[in-house]
């Protein structure tokens, strides 16, 4: 749970004529995260037939689903389709070659029927325009001093076509406005045909073609044209009656056909990555450790000649090679997005997900503390998370009853209920209702400091565990060095401490702070030793690592190292300060949704009329809607910037186990 | 429909620590001082796309291999903006991500009409999708199938209900009777870019704001090259000109455009418009090696507003699409290095291609 799931590495030689079970066994269960081992294999085996036979149940998968969408079925695999071994080529191939012979005729002359409908279609709507010009359009090629282009041009080109025709004279007509495509006629002297013509090409313009035997005026051609159209519709729908006809008499074929071919297809995909040797292939790829037993007697059940070896991976060091599979709980599902948005935990990195779990809907439920809005939240996230109301918000359903929850929690503590609190209470809802703790509007500055309170402790817990990745990673250099190594907590905690003693026993003073600058140590000299070493910690890590020392030193030397490292320093003292500071927020929050409240109350006037009720049911909703967004994005914020960058890098690669079926959700 | 700062707060969180990520100058340069192509691989894994670089074994370590899993990177970035991204922005987003499918359309083309000069020991799409950008689920082109259809006009039949279907079924009659890819190139890229700012005007407020600062400087880039180049290299008259570029943009006019087409003087329109040019004469004297630097020179110009738009109020698109560009050219600097490295180059030869360790502000 704290971790991304143990992974174990797997080997597999596995003779040739076991491959194929074997492929299927590691294809059938989703546990199996393949990695490219087709390097591994000898060279000078000739060409990998693997490869071709890939391409060929491809090709035939695509075939299968081109007939399917041809006689209008869903590409849908039988009802229990089983996990058979794989189709002979050769054996499958007639059988769909029958099918498509079938169901071709028939496609190909609907296909051409449909382009001749097409055609005729497109040719009616460039006469039509026109249809009362009393003209013969045969004569417009003919014309002795004018040239002349009748056509259809993209949509968007026009305007540009008449600028590149300002210097000829000419005259332009749309004669058919259509959005995409619409027909044109330009008309200019012969002399200038040249410029018209490669303005009209460089446009796009498709001249009209129309048959030479289609003489006459547009009007007698568009009848003629109008004929055409209506017997070809008759005929385009008898070839789909004779479709669906072949549909479903061949459904089921098809079904299992798709399922057979596809299953070939994905095993066929995953060897053409096997390393082949000369009578055996090599496998490589990673199982989560839980699920290594289970495969691996399914292994054996292929093969009793496999050889399988596993190594366990051990989640110090670095692993960006090794996938990461999380764990699958689905009441942290909301807080597990949250988390892969930022990123996805490396494989040896603690999983944020449980941390953020709970500092999530405290410190919401802390900003936004109201019995009956809280309540309200709850309400709204069961039925989003059941799909009754709000649809769009079911991934975030969950994370709203925990936001909700919390919120209910301190609305106790803050003796709040729908914006009523204190003696609003007793007048308005007539009953008795106190704060458990304090009312953040009546102790301002007492919560504004309980708020740096807990934003150093998280902090303090976010270096600690930033630390503990370091040691797990076996990352000395930011261990000691980094950002949020060992130096920058020593270094921060002393600025907690001078910062508590500069505040001393004012209200606002972090008690947290203050008890930090009670100890009987040397502060101020140890902030400054340990703020040089922040300073050089760049150099320091360069020398772990062992880096250069000084970077860039050839566009600013020494002196610019200098100004850089100081800048460093100033800059994680900034952060320092900003990042404490930040958790401001939550307590400037909470006071913000009383003073909201009140807002609301004076709104609504004194007299517990209808109006008022209203005026408080709309602010409510307001308040709900409008103010519980932005302190979930203030939170959201909060994790981002102070929480997780203290020990979160991310950068994971994704668990991606060979399926024969893909899951819905994968789809 | 969330806007300003509530729509943003996210993402501009998100942004602003993924902007932290880019390369320095610093680094760039450290990089470049690397004596060969495996110390700058072994040098790059030190950096933020050590993640993408890690999972390749040795022998995978070519220089065109190196190149797409650093492109990973960008898609990577891609498609967390377009995540995070308010809604109303997402479709400008996506459109400015699908510079990279138009890039690979043009590659899948290119392959088909080439393939023939291949070796046929290795299959034509193993080789091509070693060049395709990873554009992951976004796609909407199905390029293998394209690469495997074997000719131009089954492959862009393939493009039925993609975005590109409308552009190329007007490109294709040209193509058909001139056998040339130029048409269809040009009407992919107009097509493109329409379609961008067509996005970005849709936009209101500050997003609209930014969005067209942007991306109009990105398209002054492109549109002043295109009119340069097919004047200077295609000889093409004014009116092909004035239809093969757009007449929209962010410093650019349409009458600059116009006036280059008309055959004015290049060098002091460009002057005009970008008075921090210096020299642009000399570059147009020489246009071989001139117009290369006088594209470095206005990508520079680019990346500029970019790093201006995370000065100030950040609650707007003009954040993420900075970043996205930064991010890109960065990948740029990078693909010269790579190259660079791989082909021996002298540091006089490539180091000048670099845009980041050569930007003044």
């Amino acid at each position: 749970m704290l971790f991304p799931k143990q992974m174990s590495e797997v080997e597999l030689i596995v003779p040739s004529k076991d491959l194929v079970a074997v492929t299927r066994a590691l294809s059938g269960y989703g546990v199996f995260h393949q990695v490219d081992s087709a390097n591994l294999g000898l060279e000078g085996l000739g060409q990998n037939t693997w490869q071709e036979t890939a391409g060929a149940y491809s090709t035939l998968e695509r075939r299968i689903q081109t007939i399917m969408q041809n006689v209008g079925l869903a590409e849908e695999y039988p009802a229990k389709p089983g996990i058979d071994t794989m189709v002979d080529l050769d054996a499958t191939r007639p059988l769909v070659d029958r099918i498509d012979e079938d169901v071709k005729g028939v496609s190909d002359q609907l296909s051409g029927e449909k382009k001749r409908l097409e055609l005729l279609e497109s040719q009616l709507r460039q006469l039509e325009p026109i249809a009362d010009v009393d003209v013969e359009v045969g004569a417009l090629s003919k014309s002795s001093f004018m040239h002349s282009i009748l056509g259809v041009v993209p949509a968007a080109n026009i305007t540009r076509l008449k600028t590149s025709l300002l210097r000829v004279p000419h005259v332009f007509f749309t004669l058919r406005e259509d959005p995409q495509k619409p027909v044109v006629w330009i008309l200019g002297q012969k002399s200038n045909s040249d410029v018209l013509e490669r303005a009209a090409k460089s446009a796009y313009l498709n001249p009209l073609n129309l048959p030479e035997e289609f003489n006459g005026t547009p009007e007698q051609i568009t009848g003629m044209l109008r004929r055409e159209i209506e017997s070809s519709k008759q005929r385009i729908s008898g070839l789909e009656a004779d479709l669906a006809r072949l549909g479903a008499s061949h459904k089921n074929e098809l079904q299992r056909l798709l399922w057979d071919v596809h299953i070939s297809r994905v095993m066929a995909d995953a060897i053409v990555r096997f390393g082949q040797l000369r009578h055996t292939y090599v496998v490589v790829g990673w199982v989560p450790t839980e699920d290594l037993g289970d495969l691996t007697a399914r292994l054996k059940e292929a093969s009793r000649e496999i050889l399988i070896e596993t190594m366990a991976t051990s989640r110090s060091g670095h692993h960006s090679n090794i996938p990461v599979a999380l764990t699958n709980n689905k009441w942290l599902k909301p807080i597990q997005d949250l988390v892969t948005t930022f990123g996805r935990p490396s494989y040896g990195e603690l999983d944020p997900t449980l941390l953020i779990a709970m500092t999530f809907p405290i410190l919401y439920g802390a900003m936004f503390g109201d019995l009956g809005q809280g309540l309200i939240l709850i309400l709204v996230g069961i039925l989003a998370h059941n799909r009754i109301f709000m649809k769009g918000l079911q991934s975030i359903g969950l994370l709203l009853v925990y936001c909700g929850f919390f919120a209910s929690i301190f609305g106790f503590l803050y003796g709040s209920i729908f914006g009523f609190e204190g003696h609003l209470i007793e007048e308005y809802l007539h009953f008795h209702f106190e704060p458990m703790w304090m009312s953040p509007l009546e102790n301002i500055l007492t919560i504004l400091a309980f708020a740096i309170d807990a934003g150093i402790i998280i902090l303090l817990f976010g270096y600690l565990l930033g630390l503990f990745n370091n040691i797990r990673s076996r990352d000395w250099a930011h261990f000691w060095f980094g950002h949020t190594g060992v130096v920058a907590l020593i270094f921060y905690v002393c600025f907690l401490a001078l910062l508590g003693g500069f505040l001393g026993d004012t209200a606002i003073a972090p008690k947290v702070a203050v008890a930090i600058n009670s100890l009987p140590l040397p502060f101020p000299l140890l902030a400054g030793v340990f703020g040089v070493l922040v300073m050089f910690s760049g150099f320091f890590r360069n020398m772990v690592e062992g880096h250069t020392l000084i970077e860039g030193k050839g566009i600013g030397g020494f002196a610019m190292f200098l100004v850089q490292s100081f800048m460093d320093l100033f800059e994680t003292g900034i952060s320092m300060l900003s990042n404490t500071l930040s958790f401001v927020r939550v307590g400037a929050f909470a006071v913000a949704h009383g003073g909201l409240s009140l807002a609301i109350f004076s709104l609504a006037g004194e007299e517990p009329t209808i109006g008022f009720w209203i005026t408080i049911l709309i602010g409510n909703i307001f308040i709900i809607g409008f103010e519980g967004l932005i302190v979930y994005i203030q939170t959201m914020r909060l994790h981002y910037y102070e929480i997780l960058g203290k020990f979160f890098h991310g950068g994971g690669m994704q668990f991606e186990p060979l399926k024969l079926n893909p899951s819905k959700e994968d789809a | 429909m969330a806007s300003g700062v509530s729509g943003y707060a996210a993402i501009s969180a998100r942004v602003r620590a993924m902007y932290s990520d880019l390369l320095t100058p610093q680094d760039i340069t450290r990089l470049s001082d690397a004596p060969d192509f495996p110390s700058l691989v072994s040098a790059l894994k030190s950096t933020p796309y050590g993640k993408y670089l890690s999972g390749l074994k040795d022998n995978e370590l070519t220089p065109r291999r190196v190149i797409l899993q650093i492109r990973n990177r960008l898609s990577d970035s891609y498609s967390s903006v377009v995540q995070q991204a308010p809604e109303q922005t997402r479709p400008l987003v996506r459109q400015l991500f699908r510079y990279f499918e138009v890039g690979n359309l043009k590659a899948v083309l290119r392959s088909i009409q080439t393939v023939s000069s291949w070796n046929s020991e290795v299959a034509p799409w193993d080789r091509v999708r070693e060049v395709l950008f990873p554009f992951g689920s976004f796609s909407t082109i199905p390029a293998q199938a394209m690469v495997e259809s074997g000719s131009v006009v089954a492959a862009v039949e393939l493009l039925r209900g993609s975005p590109y279907e409308a552009a190329m079924s007007f490109a294709m009659r040209r193509f058909s009777t001139e056998q040339n890819l130029f048409p269809l190139e040009v009407a992919l890229d107009l097509n493109y870019w329409r379609r961008l700012w067509a996005e970005a005007k849709k936009l209101s407020g500050r997003d609209r704001e930014m969005g067209l600062k942007i991306i109009g400087s990105l398209l002054d880039l492109n549109n002043l090259m295109w009119v340069i180049r097919y004047r200077i290299y295609h000889n093409l008259s004014e009116e092909e000109l004035i239809n093969y570029t757009l007449p929209f943009g962010y410093r650019v006019r349409d009458e600059d455009v116009r006036s280059i087409a008309a055959g004015a003087d290049i060098a002091s329109i460009i002057s005009r418009i970008y008075p921090d040019i210096a020299h642009v004469s000399e570059l147009l004297d020489h246009p071989e090696s001139g117009l290369p630097k006088l594209e470095h020179l206005l990508k520079q110009n680019v990346m500029r507003q970019c790093v201006a738009a995370f000065i100030g109020d950040p609650f707007h698109i003009g954040l993420p699409l900075a970043y996205l560009l930064l991010s890109d050219f960065e990948i740029q600097d990078l693909v010269v290095l790579i190259e660079a490295k791989s082909s021996r180059l002298k540091d006089e030869a490539f180091r000048p291609l670099l845009l980041k360790t050569t930007l003044t502000h």
